[in-house]
């Protein structure tokens, strides 16, 4: 007979997966905003360069946004050490796909390779919101949303990152036309785009702290990427 | 080339000292033994053309298959040991299925070949830390053909673990004549209409049997339909056209 | 035998729970300290400056500890943070170099390659949730060009004209930027010297975990120099007017 009573047991837990002790985690947020607008033969790509840790500015450029293939542009936000790891293995992958393949992989390709990458460390996430933004075989500018962990939806236009909530809601108005009576509809032109990706930076650096110092801005159309870097206010 | 038999036929990654791999060459020579099999590339799509080697009245021909698809836009033939290409195609069946999951789009013609080929080298007591899973040379040869960006495509890919891109292309035990033929008879504006046809003349040709729709199997790959295998009645018609 | 309990300083805290089961811990705070790094670029090359003290809590445990060091010819390193994981660190370092230099190819690691090897080994050991607690601050000169930037605990990485680490950030950055930043290309030595003993008296006087006794350094072309120990000159008469502060 047991004696059950006596016994000792050691307490029993659900087998959960940890990947934090000691109260240390191992994320944190660096700021930055970015944003893609795509256009009908164009796609503009926009991120700020500041990195930020709390209230403190680390550097006033370091760039979170990158070139992966002469159509195709990635743009990160959230935790700059994931970002630029994530950033890395993509590039790796589309360098092998074109060793591979004797071609360069196309947008909606990176996209879906993306998703998977993403996905692939479900239960341990870079905690990043890329944003990735190119031509797709058409020609078409093709913008994809992602979460941390691999959704992804193509969009029109897009806004991530710390002042996502004050840039989405002004796309929505001036690119989406939500709440303006007698709005057409369709693709902006190029110039329009490119001058609301401006604006939506200098008005979103007045009002978050984690955006400012410098703006890299993308315009990929048939011709190649063509970047530009312009100055933000640096307080 | 069997009076050079020697001592280097034993292992089957030995060179002799004249630098050849005997039984790899074996294994090339293993598919002249086998039906013949024909590709022939033209602007629309491929066309697959094998021989069905009845051997009985009771043989039920339906069971002989030759032509397998590997992805929904490319499809191979196969002559020689033909029970050796179910690994090969399984591994591209695979490969296409993988780049398709990975960046949601159909794999180039070229790269499924690739693979296959990169197959075909993989026997004996493999490399440190891979893994083989054969113990000798496929003996098999495959025409894939496809159609992706680049357009139609037709390669062959031998048990040397080599391919090549052709126009048209014939292997097997009729596989000399039949080629000298497809030479003659092929030109660059080939319709599909006209390649089926070739595709049966020339093998009914080389076949000691006389060609049916029974014993012959016709496939197409074409960039709008991807790879179709054709009926009985669609392939009695390209008969009554030859 | 009884077990051998470790007293730790009041100001070091001992986690709520310490458990003798579950899953296999790690680093879960850092031990024996060094406070901040301060670096910035000036015309020659980098500068860089840490005091000489290693902390144990708010005990000046250790008064003679030097946190910059040289990788190689070209790159200075400095580091706040967990001095054990800072040795760790040197150890791993020192045979990256050793393997290199058998080689035997007549090749140099450059400071951007120092500054990638730093960056994957704390990223990997963060991933590994199993972090080296520092935050490394790395300057040189790369063929010609200047680089400076930092790498922390998280796999954090940047690169900028001016960095401070820990107190650093808030009390020495902001006299950085003004003083520095846009004009990385025109100050002399003199002026960089300057600048950094201004930042680090900042420091001492306001950064209770710091040390009048400092090192400072810097990379040109002639390669690295790391001077001996110094004192700063403090002021601390305004102390005879606070009540309460010394009488």
């Amino acid at each position: 007979m047991m004696d059950y009573a006596s016994m000792q047991f050691a307490p029993t837990e659900v087998p959960v997966e940890h990947h934090s002790h000691g109260g240390w985690e191992p994320y944190v947020d660096n700021g930055g905003t970015s944003l893609a607008i795509a256009g009908k033969d164009f796609v503009i790509v926009a991120a700020d360069a500041r990195q930020s840790d709390g209230y403190s500015i680390n550097s006033r450029y370091d760039p979170k946004a990158f070139v992966l293939s002469n159509q195709t542009v990635i743009a990160t936000t959230g935790y700059a050490a994931d970002a630029k790891r994530l950033v890395e293995v993509m590039e790796q992958n589309a360098q092998t796909y074109f060793h591979k393949h004797d071609r360069a992989m196309g947008t909606t390709a990176m996209a879906q390779l993306m998703s998977n990458t993403l996905y692939y460390k479900r239960f341990f996430p870079y905690y990043v919101f890329p944003i990735l933004a190119g031509l797709d075989k058409e020609g078409n500018g093709a913008v994809f949303s992602y979460d941390p962990v691999g959704n992804m939806e193509r969009v029109v236009y897009l806004a991530c990152g710390s002042a996502s909530a004050l840039v989405q809601p002004f796309l929505d108005n001036q690119v989406g036309g939500a709440n303006q009576r007698g709005h057409e509809g369709g693709f902006l032109d190029r110039a329009t785009a490119r001058k609301i990706a401006i604006d939506a930076f200098t008005s979103a650096t007045e009002r978050d702290i984690h955006t400012g110092d410098w703006l890299d801005l993308f315009t990929i159309d048939r011709t190649g990427i063509h970047r530009e870097k312009r100055e933000l206010k640096h307080d | 080339m069997f009076l050079t038999r020697s001592e280097y036929d034993r292992g089957v990654n030995t060179f002799s000292p004249e630098g050849r791999l005997f039984q790899v060459e074996y294994a090339i020579e293993a598919i002249k033994l086998g039906s013949t099999a024909i590709g022939i590339r033209t602007n629309e799509g491929v066309i697959l053309a094998v021989e069905k080697r009845v051997t009985s009245p009771l043989l039920v021909a339906d069971s002989i298959e030759k032509i397998l698809e590997i992805d929904r836009h490319v499809a191979c033939a196969m002559s020689g040991l033909t029970a050796d290409s179910r690994t090969m195609i399984e591994h591209a069946r695979v490969e296409a299925q993988n780049h398709t999951f990975a960046y949601e789009e159909p794999i180039p013609v070229e790269s499924v070949t690739q693979a296959v080929c990169d197959l075909a080298l993989r026997f004996g007591e493999g490399a440190d830390g891979q893994e083989s899973t054969m113990s000798r040379p496929f003996g098999v040869a495959l025409l894939i053909a496809g159609v992706d960006e680049r357009g139609p495509q037709l390669y062959n890919t031998d048990p040397s673990g080599t391919f090549w891109r052709y126009e048209a292309k014939a292997i097997g035990a009729g596989s000399e004549g039949a080629q000298t033929e497809l030479q003659e008879q092929y030109h660059r504006d080939i319709t599909m209409g006209e390649a089926e046809v070739l595709a049966l003349k020339v093998l009914k040709q080389v076949m000691e049997e006389k060609l049916s729709n029974t014993n012959v199997q016709l496939a197409r790959v074409t960039q709008e339909t991807g790879y179709t295998i054709y009926t009985k009645d669609e392939l009695q018609s390209v008969i009554s056209r030859m | 035998m009884d077990p051998i309990e470790i007293r730790l300083p009041h100001t070091i805290q001992r986690p709520k729970a310490t458990p003798n089961y579950g899953p296999r811990t790690h680093t879960t705070r850092p031990i024996v300290t060094g406070t901040s790094v301060i670096a910035f670029k000036y015309k020659d090359g980098i500068m860089m400056a840490a005091d000489c003290l290693a902390s144990y809590g708010s005990l000046a445990r250790f008064r003679n500890e030097k946190r910059l060091m040289a990788v190689g010819e070209t790159t200075l390193l400095g580091v706040s943070g967990d001095m054990s994981d800072f040795q760790h660190m040197q150890h791993t370092l020192e045979s990256i170099l050793t393997q290199e230099y058998d080689m035997d190819d007549g090749q140099k690691l450059g400071t951007k390659s120092v500054y990638k090897c730093i960056s994957n080994i704390m990223y990997n050991r963060r991933t590994k949730v199993d972090p080296l607690w520092n935050s490394y601050v790395i300057g040189g000169l790369d063929n010609g060009e200047k680089i400076l930037g930092y790498v922390d605990l998280y796999g954090t990485t940047y690169q900028s004209a001016t960095i401070a680490t820990g107190f650093g950030g808030h009390l020495a950055q902001p006299i950085l930027r003004r003083r520095v930043e846009g004009r990385e290309d025109e100050l002399s030595e003199e002026e960089a010297v300057q600048i950094l003993d201004e930042c680090m008296r900042v420091l001492f006087y306001r950064d209770a975990r710091s040390l009048n006794k400092l090192r400072r350094a810097k990379v040109t072309a002639q390669g690295v120099e790391i001077s001996e120990p110094y004192m700063l000159e403090t002021n601390w008469s305004f102390a005879e007017s606070i009540t309460g502060y010394g009488s």
